[in-house]
């Protein structure tokens, strides 16, 4: 049984989402602002949040924040269509993945069980980095720099082997062009989006990935890996 | 008057006072002689050339150089004929004595010249003087920082006051096709002086690209003078001027006049482009900010009524009847919720059009408290609305679709900001003679008094985002219709009291 806590002010919403995640086997907690919220995460430590960026007292951004100060819990964000920055923002403020209203349940369960799989195979840290990453298939030797897939060694370049192993590092993780080109390029790129697109596009070509189902584009984004691709 | 140059009017006056000075000049040469004709035996033969010569100075100081020639060739016939033997004749007889005659005529003919020249110089100095204070005057008016219109109508008014023609406009390029190609169509855009009559203003009226003679030439247009105002090389627009005597150096200072009022006409038109531009960008924002409110409050019951409805066609869910029922419930009231918004917004196209028409009927209160829950279907249940208005509560005078809108609006964002156990409390009493007042109470967040204003404005948000950007700003409109007023009860701090006043029946009680 999972532990979901449902944050948003529209009580129609929350009843509708406490329904129907509770018909599905989950216990459902449910916060109607945001300062509520960051104290339901610590006092009854959920596994997941479904977090509405449009709260009344604190922005979604900065609960999500709060949320990372001392929880890795996965969390999922509920925004608007057409808000594209703010989806970005709460993506490098630490969200995993994110929901565009209005949305059906069975999107949502799917974004769920992954943000939950991965959060998981995370090891509920994605600070600790160990030195072999295992995602689906894919088994990445951080020490010798070398990656596998199905047993084969795949040819990678430094930096194709670095990106690869950030995006293992957050598995389930929609991961920003800016918190890649930061984080893989160096503290002096962010806006070269073009670089990070380059990169994936040779990826999945050495992943034999080329519809990318396994390094999934968010369209306007950025990069997701993941380990429960259909094709598998 | 002591311009000599000025056009027609100073003409006259020129005339009027040569003929002063030479009147002047006469009279005083007959005073003279006849003061000094009895003497003329006893006084030198060049005394009365001395005397002589003031009357002929008095002459030029009045009218200028013509009195003086008049005067001197009087005294010169004066003084020959009664002064110089033999008297009575033209002769004159001794040598001495044609010097004399001689002396008298050049000294007045030189004192004469001398005195008009700086008569001239005085009169020329003055005139520029006068032009300089006109100038500073034009431009002193145009430095003030006016709307156009006022600022036109001041450059024709100071133009008609310094050259006093019978009317002075000023012709622009009509609005709209100033920055278009073709020839502009011109209109009066001020006037000052006489009224400006039909001819006229055909004759300085051009449109739909006809070229048309300003009547600068025309016979039936005497003294028409035109000129162009231009700056940054490009017509503004033109001064036209009926009936102006102009003398030369008043058209150097008109073209002084044009070129100061066109600066200023090309920057008021400057500065009210700008304000317009302002004005679009203004306009512009509030067209996001109402998509922005607009699309929040239609997706957010959407976005509950799509979950539920997946809910419950997901077929591996164990959803029990009980839940079920509760979802559908929550479409039902969803859906609701949606088609009130989009009353709503038809209502505010209404307003917005100007469409808005009362049909004002006669209603009680507790009716419109019913209809208001009606038609808000299940958003609001009836349990919880506590109605309380006085017996002798008088009947109200109001268009009860409006008001029924205004009472459910309130009731809806009472319900949907508090608690749900909360009753709504929505009570009336009279306030005076002709008004009844209406107040919503709920126990919800409350408004916090910077935003009591701004809350009725449209679309406004509660800085949440979570109050609907339109029922209040719909109250407000509908309630103001009436000529009622509608606020926040400041006094009120747990949750909210929104107030409204309608118009009722005066006399009319309910009774029973």
């Amino acid at each position: 049984m999972t532990k979901v806590l449902v944050v948003d002010d529209d009580p129609s919403l929350v009843k509708a989402l406490r329904i129907g995640l509770t018909a599905r086997g989950d216990e459902v907690v449910t916060a109607q602002s945001g300062t509520d919220a960051v104290s339901q995460v610590a006092l009854i430590n959920p596994d997941l949040v479904i977090l509405d960026l449009g709260l009344p007292d604190l922005d979604g951004l900065e609960v999500c924040r709060r949320i990372r100060e001392f929880s890795t819990v996965p969390i999922v964000v509920l925004s608007a269509y057409g808000d594209e920055r703010r989806k970005v923002e709460a993506l490098d403020g630490g969200a995993d993945d994110f929901i565009t209203k209005p949305f059906g349940m069975a999107e949502l369960e799917a974004r769920l069980r992954m943000a939950l799989r991965h959060g998981a195979a995370r090891g509920g840290g994605a600070t600790e980095v160990s030195p072999t990453v295992q995602v689906g298939a894919l088994t990445l030797d951080r020490v010798h720099h070398m990656a596998t897939l199905h047993g084969a060694a795949l040819p990678l370049t430094l930096r194709e082997f670095e990106l690869l192993s950030y995006l293992a590092r957050y598995v389930g993780k929609v991961c920003t062009h800016h918190m890649i080109l930061k984080d893989v390029w160096g503290p002096g790129y962010g806006a070269e989006s073009n670089y990070v697109r380059v990169y994936a596009h040779r990826l999945r070509k050495k992943l034999g990935d080329d519809e990318g189902r396994m390094l999934r584009t968010v369209p306007g984004i950025g990069y997701q890996l993941v380990a429960d691709h259909p094709a598998e | 008057m002591t311009d000599v140059t000025r056009g027609g009017l100073e003409t006259n006056a020129t005339h009027r006072r040569a003929a002063l000075g030479i009147l002047v000049a006469l009279l005083g040469l007959s005073v003279l002689l006849v003061v000094f004709l009895p003497f003329r035996a006893h006084v030198s033969i060049a005394t009365p050339a001395l005397v002589f010569v003031v009357p002929v100075i008095l002459g030029v100081v009045v009218g200028g150089i013509i009195p003086g020639a008049v005067g001197a060739v009087a005294g010169f016939l004066c003084y020959d004929i009664f002064f110089i033997p033999p008297y009575g004749t033209l002769t004159v007889q001794a040598p001495q004595n044609w010097l004399a005659l001689v002396v008298y005529v050049i000294v007045v003919i030189v004192v004469a010249q001398v005195v008009a020249n700086l008569q001239s110089a005085r009169e020329e100095a003055q005139r520029r003087t006068r032009d300089a204070e006109r100038l500073f005057e034009l431009s002193q008016a145009l430095i003030g920082d006016r709307p156009l219109p006022q600022l036109l109508s001041l450059i024709a008014v100071t133009v008609q006051h310094a050259f006093t023609p019978r009317w002075t406009a000023l012709v622009l390029p009509s609005e709209g096709s100033a920055g278009g190609v073709g020839t502009p169509e011109l209109s009066v855009a001020a006037s000052a002086g006489e009224e400006l009559t039909a001819d006229d203003l055909a004759s300085l009226t051009t449109s739909g690209g006809e070229t048309r003679s300003l009547g600068l030439t025309g016979v039936e247009a005497p003294r028409r003078v035109a000129v162009a105002l231009v700056a940054s090389n490009r017509p503004v627009g033109m001064l036209v001027l009926q009936h102006v005597q102009f003398a030369r150096h008043d058209r150097a200072l008109l073209a002084t006049f044009a070129n100061q009022a066109a600066l200023a006409v090309e920057r008021g038109q400057l500065r009210e482009q700008a304000l317009r531009t302002q004005l679009l960008e203004e306009v512009d924002r509030w067209r996001g900010a109402l998509m922005g409110a607009v699309s929040h409050d239609l997706r957010t019951p959407l976005a509950a009524v799509k979950t539920a409805v997946s809910s419950l066609r997901q077929s591996d869910t164990a959803l029990g009847p009980d839940d079920r029922a509760e979802l559908l419930e929550l479409i039902e009231l969803q859906s609701d919720r949606l088609a009130r918004l989009v009353t709503n917004l038809l209502d505010m196209t209404r307003i917005e059009s100007g469409a808005l028409e009362l049909r004002p009927t006669i209603i009680a209160f507790d009716e419109i408290v019913g209809e208001a829950l009606a038609s808000l279907g299940g958003l609001v249940p009836t349990g919880r609305v506590d109605v309380e208005a006085p017996g002798d509560l008088p009947l109200l005078h109001i268009d009860h679709v409006l008001i029924g809108q205004v009472v459910a609006n309130l009731l809806e964002n009472a319900a949907r900001l508090s608690s749900p156990e909360c009753t709504i409390r929505v009570s009336a009493r009279q306030a005076d003679t002709t008004f009844v007042e209406i107040a919503v109470v709920d126990d919800g967040p409350g408004i916090r008094s910077e935003d009591r204003e701004r809350v009725f404005e449209m679309f406004s948000q509660n800085s949440g985002g979570g109050r609907a950007g339109l029922g209040l700003a719909i109250a407000k409109a509908f309630v103001e219709a009436h000529g009622g007023t509608i606020w926040i009860d400041p006094r009120v701090t747990l949750g909210a009291r929104v107030v409204f006043t309608v118009p009722c029946e005066a006399g009319m009680a309910v009774h029973g």
